[in-house]
């Protein structure tokens, strides 16, 4: 063998599905987007805040966006509680003084009630300063939206990891042991799959009161059938190969042979149905939320807003922004699903281009 | 077990259930293998020849004690017993876990190399894979084994890091045999390691064994269908049709002045590479291989024996000395 060949570097099938995913440019810049902007989603409270970021007041520094401030703190009048930083900002100005508040980007925050600064009655339409109007209760739109992002997108990847962990964990104990473990285990599985999820959830939720807790392990125990069907198969499928009988045969214990050698083969279907799956729990979240059986008010939610939509149908921003930021979300994991499906294909044309 | 054997096989018989119906019931079997005997001795190489399905990769796998895990229901009787250095044990009495201990001893050397290596571990993390259980080596230990291996089976140590893909057939069955010698194992069992294999790399890859073999003074069952590679490699032949061993003897006897009426078959089918034997006799066997399911009475090649009398249906015929450590299973034939 030349040097020149001696020095290609080695890349494992993951890599190279890898490379091959960063060729498809549609499915790759959704990726970055959509990692990019849930990244950034965790640090809202320094963009989209009633709080201010910073504060100088007598030569003091204060840091609202952390901390807790009553409006005494800053001599406030006629303000309760926390003290009001966009109403702050106007009085230093007003006032003249070396005081000032540093503000974050979008002065509003998710669950902020805006009744006593709109001059109409709520919802409002869109204006400069709420680019995408307020709601029934005041509240402004946009900074909703983008918390409802957050808590949409973290909560389905919370339910789809735990509907994994359980289909994965089910599936190759059927797959690799077989027999009446197989027998029974699908059985069950069958009749489990028929309990209807909708009607469990309203029962569910007419006891309980639903939080983010509960609703992740209704999901999770509703959600884990399907991964164990294809995981099943794969198990099946590999377990007859030789390199399994290899590891056998030179003494590798069963769940090493689970871990190790299947598990990393098995795990095609898992990573080509992940971004699909993803889809379908900020689907389920949505809907949840939409019939009123979601996360507990006042969370910011994109199926409460459109709630809220359907029952103030001319208000029309109310359900245009949420659908239109469902469907941004959902058609870029979806572009990323279509990506990695492709990536994952042995078979060079076959995506219609 | 006599001094001279490492490996003893005994009585074995394995039946493979066939199922049926609404709720699975064994209707019927398949006895791939039918009683029978084998003794290797140390340092030897046992060819083990037949067409296919005649239940010589069965031996094999029943001996390193994997067939139960591909085929569950399957039904092993008989004795594999095998020398250690602390005795003599039968493997087929042993569980999973006792069995794991014996494992370092005897290795096999898989058919298929492309199915046999684990596509997403890298070549270094294949070959370290048996120390790891057998052996309390350290990390720098364990590759430094392994390129050395790689260097015995003529690959080179800075492949450790390359993923089986990038290897051809031949380099990845060379891969497999060093993973199989990574713990020093005193059996090595060959499931056909050359016949996916094209020619030119076959006789790289038999020459390999052949130099490992007395290298490291391994013993090997070597299970193939392949006459002229076999009669190549191997110190004593033997040869089964239908789960049974129907002639066993020296490598060069076997090959050349067989017994036993289906091995005269089997043989005179070897194409010679000297077109001036073209003429040579070649023995046609009538019809096909029996169904394993339902085997004749009596001797089980009797259907196709060109020398079959009306008795063969009534008694079961036992290997039989010939001449000089040259057994067949025929009383109507002599050397």
């Amino acid at each position: 063998m030349s040097d020149k060949a001696e020095k290609k570097v080695s890349t494992s099938i993951f890599k190279k599905r890898w490379k091959k995913f960063k060729t498809i440019k549609r499915g790759y810049y959704s990726f970055l987007i959509i990692v990019f902007f849930f990244i950034l989603s965790f640090f809202l409270p320094f963009f989209v805040n009633r709080d201010a970021l910073i504060v100088k007041y007598d030569g003091e520094y204060y840091f609202p966006v952390v901390k807790f401030y009553s409006a005494e703190t800053f001599k406030q009048q006629g303000v309760q509680g926390e003290a009001n930083y966009r109403l702050l900002k106007q009085q230093f100005k007003e006032a003249d003084s070396d005081n000032w508040v540093l503000m974050p980007l979008y002065p509003f925050g998710p669950n902020e009630n805006l009744l006593d600064e709109l001059t109409e009655i709520p919802p409002t339409p869109p204006n400069s300063e709420h680019i995408f109007g307020t709601d029934d209760r005041g509240r402004d739109v946009f900074a909703r939206l983008v918390y409802g992002f957050n808590i949409g997108l973290s909560f389905s990847l919370v339910v789809s990891f735990f509907s994994y962990l359980v289909g994965i964990s089910i599936g190759s104990m059927l797959g690799f042991f077989g027999g009446k473990i197989d027998i029974f285990g699908q059985r069950f599985i069958e009749i489990w799959s028929t309990l209807p999820f909708l009607f469990v959830m309203i029962i569910l939720s007419s006891i309980l009161n639903p939080n983010f807790l509960l609703l992740t392990i209704v999901l999770t125990l509703f959600g884990w059938m399907n991964m164990t069907y294809y995981i099943r198969g794969e198990f099946y499928r590999e377990k007859a190969r030789d390199y399994v009988s290899a590891a056998i045969s030179m003494g590798a214990k069963s769940s090493t042979i689970i871990f190790k050698h299947i598990l990393p083969n098995a795990l095609t279907p898992v990573i080509t149905f992940l971004p699909f799956i993803i889809v379908a729990n900020i689907f389920s979240l949505i809907a949840l939320d939409y019939l009123g059986f979601g996360l507990p008010p006042p969370t910011p939610s994109w199926g409460q807003l459109m709630n809220q939509g359907m029952q103030n149908i001319e208000k029309w921003w109310l359900i245009a922004t949420p659908l239109l930021a469902m469907f941004l979300t959902l058609l870029s994991i979806t572009f990323i699903g279509e990506a990695i499906r492709e990536a994952f294909d042995p078979k060079v044309y076959s995506r219609l281009r | 077990m006599k001094p001279e054997n490492i490996l003893e096989i005994k009585n074995l018989v394995v039946k493979f259930p066939v199922s049926g119906g609404l709720f699975l019931k064994k209707v019927a079997e398949v006895k791939a293998v039918d009683d029978v005997n084998l003794e290797i001795k140390k340092g030897e190489t046992m060819g083990l020849v037949g067409e296919s399905g005649c239940g010589k990769s069965t031996i094999g796998k029943t001996v390193i004690n994997i067939l139960k895990f591909s085929a569950p229901g399957v039904e092993i009787s008989g004795e594999v017993w095998i020398r250690t250095d602390e005795g003599e044990v039968n493997l087929l009495r042993l569980n999973n876990n006792e069995m794991r201990k014996y494992r370092g001893l005897i290795q096999m050397i898989f058919q298929d190399p492309y199915s046999s290596l684990n596509s997403r571990l890298s070549v270094g993390q294949i070959i370290e894979e048996p120390l790891l259980y057998h052996t309390k080596m350290s990390k720098n230990e364990r590759m430094d084994r392994v390129a050395w291996l790689l260097e015995k089976v003529g690959l080179q140590a800075e492949q450790s890091k390359r993923y089986p893909h990038e290897f051809s057939g031949g380099q990845r069955q060379r891969i497999g045999i060093a993973r199989a010698l990574a713990t020093n194992p005193k059996i090595i069992i060959a499931d056909e390691p050359v016949s996916a294999l094209d020619v030119s790399i076959q006789a790289q890859v038999i020459n390999l064994l052949q130099e490992l073999q007395s290298e490291f003074d391994l013993t090997l069952l070597f299970v193939a269908h392949d006459l002229s590679v076999v009669e190549h490699i191997s110190s004593r032949i033997s040869v089964m049709y239908l789960g049974k061993i129907v002639e066993l003897g020296p490598g060069e006897k076997v090959y050349h002045h067989p017994i036993h009426p289906y091995s005269r078959a089997l043989l005179s089918a070897v194409p010679l590479p000297n077109p001036k034997l073209k003429n040579k006799e070649r023995i046609i066997l009538k019809g096909d291989v029996p169904s394993p399911m339902n085997k004749p009475s009596g001797c089980v090649f009797r259907t196709r024996c060109p020398i079959a009398k009306p008795e063969c249906a009534d008694f079961i015929p036992v290997l039989e000395l010939k001449t000089v450590e040259h057994f067949a299973a025929c009383p109507y034939v002599s050397a």
